[in-house]
């Protein structure tokens, strides 16, 4: 009895505790990734930042729309992604979750 | 014909002609039929889940039946990758600097004892919930309409630790870091700048939601509460607030959480208006949380809509509810106020009348008499922002 009071004063006065005592782990998510042309270079030029869930959730889109989206990550992001390598990825991203327009 | 007329008759041929071209930019009902996902991130039941680096995960419509939004039905958005996934709660400080009079290092501990308590019951929505209504797509998640939830926020005035520090003349900025980084080096952080002015007594730095510590992902062990505003600037994870005399360009500033600075705050795909303003506070709108689009009754059941109401903080006068297509509306009750930035749960019974497929909507009107449009009456921007259509759900009664 004498024991349990000691512990809860104890914890009263440990003021910050934390409800998670261990690192928290974030899963991870196997998204299913089309094979083919240009998963090289989306493997080497799109994941280090951000996950496939992140880019497919756009759904299906224009070319223009890959085309700019990656642009977009080259410029405001600063993804030091080569200029063949924007096109082989917007190329990909077309043929795979494309909407088949190109405007 | 005279020409006023023929001008009238042409803008409204024109204006149909737009209404069915995507490429003016529509708007319609969100996306509904993402289920959740059978992998539970920590501290989280199973939600709708974007991605996992960084966490993206929304909260399903069935939990807007309840006013307070469950910590662990919560959503969560970040910017980066890399969040910390542990911190020690003994040795974590916030530091406040700049242009104050004496620089601060406060603990928890601080936090919880050196200063007064206070808690506010507040909705936090990010500005691009329901942004899958925008057609053709504004850039960003495609989030349904739960990117969204109100907790019970304790913490401590920001005004409070503002002052402790003393600002110096000419202090007119403030900026917030979290602990959130990017992956990459030149990839600009997550550091959000508001005015001084802009700050009232009901902004807090918040260690407690819903009685219980932050969960990690959404921000432990403090994030700013800016009641009445989109979520982009209650920073998670806080770790350093500065004070400065100017503004300082950044892109998740300048670029980013920024709509047309016209009176629509609209534009089309094709001719994107130049001049733009930060999102900043919410607009009045309502989720219906069940019905939901799933849900079959029989044709003789007595239904129950629930749903929640809310604004930028003038409070919601009215929910109204029809189930005739919006020809005719009826009273919803209300719940009881939890205060002026909190969900207003409603609740409306009624009995189909007829089979099959049933629509609902729900329109909340606001103390200022604001109301919401029906998702059509919404004008495209590019991001994809403030959506607050009428909500609809169509049930089947069998
Ligand atoms: C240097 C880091 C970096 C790299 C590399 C990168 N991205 Fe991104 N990406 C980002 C950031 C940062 C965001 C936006 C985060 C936010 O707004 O919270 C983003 C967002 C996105 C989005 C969401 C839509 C939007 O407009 O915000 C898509 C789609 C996307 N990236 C696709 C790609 C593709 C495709 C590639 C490879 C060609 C790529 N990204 C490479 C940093 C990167």
């Amino acid at each position: 009895m004498m024991k349990k009071i000691v512990l809860i004063a104890v914890l009263s006065f440990t003021s910050a505790f934390a409800q998670v005592e261990e690192p928290v782990e974030v899963p991870f998510i196997p998204y299913e990734i089309k094979m083919g042309k240009g998963f090289d270079a989306i493997q080497a030029n799109c994941l280090m930042c951000h996950s496939f869930g992140y880019i497919i959730n756009q759904g299906r889109q224009s070319k223009d729309f890959w085309n700019k989206k990656v642009l977009k990550m080259v410029i405001h992001f600063k993804a030091p992604i080569s200029k063949e390598d924007v096109e082989i990825t917007t190329d990909y991203l077309f043929e795979h979750y494309g909407n088949g327009e190109l405007k | 014909m005279q020409r006023r007329d023929f001008l009238k008759a042409s803008l409204a041929a024109s204006a149909v002609a737009l209404g069915t071209s995507a490429s003016a930019g529509v708007t319609g009902q969100p996306i509904d039929s993402r289920k959740v996902s059978k992998i539970a991130f920590p501290e989280k039941r199973p939600l709708i889940t974007y991605s996992d680096r960084p966490p993206l995960l929304e909260t399903p419509r069935d939990s807007f039946t309840k006013a307070i939004t469950p910590n662990d039905e919560f959503f969560v958005r970040w910017h980066m990758p890399e969040i910390p996934t542990h911190i020690d709660p003994e040795t974590y400080t916030i530091k406040i600097n700049g242009l104050v009079n004496q620089e601060l290092s406060i603990s928890l501990n601080e936090l919880k004892k050196d200063f007064e308590q206070v808690e506010v019951t507040a909705v936090l929505q990010c500005g691009g919930n329901s942004r899958s209504a925008y057609k053709p797509i504004a850039g960003g998640i495609q989030w349904g309409s739960g990117a969204m939830g109100c907790a019970k926020w304790k913490g401590v005035r920001l005004s409070d630790i503002l002052n402790r520090a003393g600002l110096k003349k000419g202090a007119h900025w403030i900026g917030f870091n979290g602990s959130e980084t990017a992956a990459y080096y030149e990839t600009p952080n997550f550091v959000r700048e508001m005015r001084i002015d802009e700050l009232d007594d009901h902004v807090i730095v918040a260690y407690e939601m819903n009685g219980e510590d932050l969960p990690y992902l959404n921000g432990y062990p403090v994030r700013l509460v800016i009641p009445g505003h989109y979520s982009d600037s209650w920073v998670k994870m806080l770790s350093n607030i500065t004070v400065t005399a100017e503004y300082e360009s950044l892109f998740f500033m300048d670029v980013a959480y920024r709509v047309p600075d016209n009176d629509c705050e609209c534009e089309t795909p094709d001719n994107k208006f130049k001049a733009t303003k930060p999102i900043t506070t919410m607009n009045v709108k309502s989720v219906i949380g069940y019905p939901t689009n799933d849900t079959v009754v029989y044709h003789n059941s007595h239904v129950v809509v629930r749903g929640v109401a809310f604004d930028d903080g003038h409070g919601i006068k009215d929910v109204v509810i029809s189930v005739d297509g919006g020809k005719t509306w009826k009273t919803a009750i209300l719940d009881k106020d939890a205060g002026r930035y909190a969900f207003r749960a409603f609740r409306f019974a009624f009995k189909p009348t007829k089979y099959g497929k049933v629509s609902i909507m729900a329109k909340a009107i606001n103390r200022l008499g604001a109301e919401q449009p029906f998702a059509q009456d919404i004008k495209w921007n590019h991001g994809g922002y403030k959506y607050n259509g009428i909500d609809v759900v169509t049930m089947e009664v069998v």
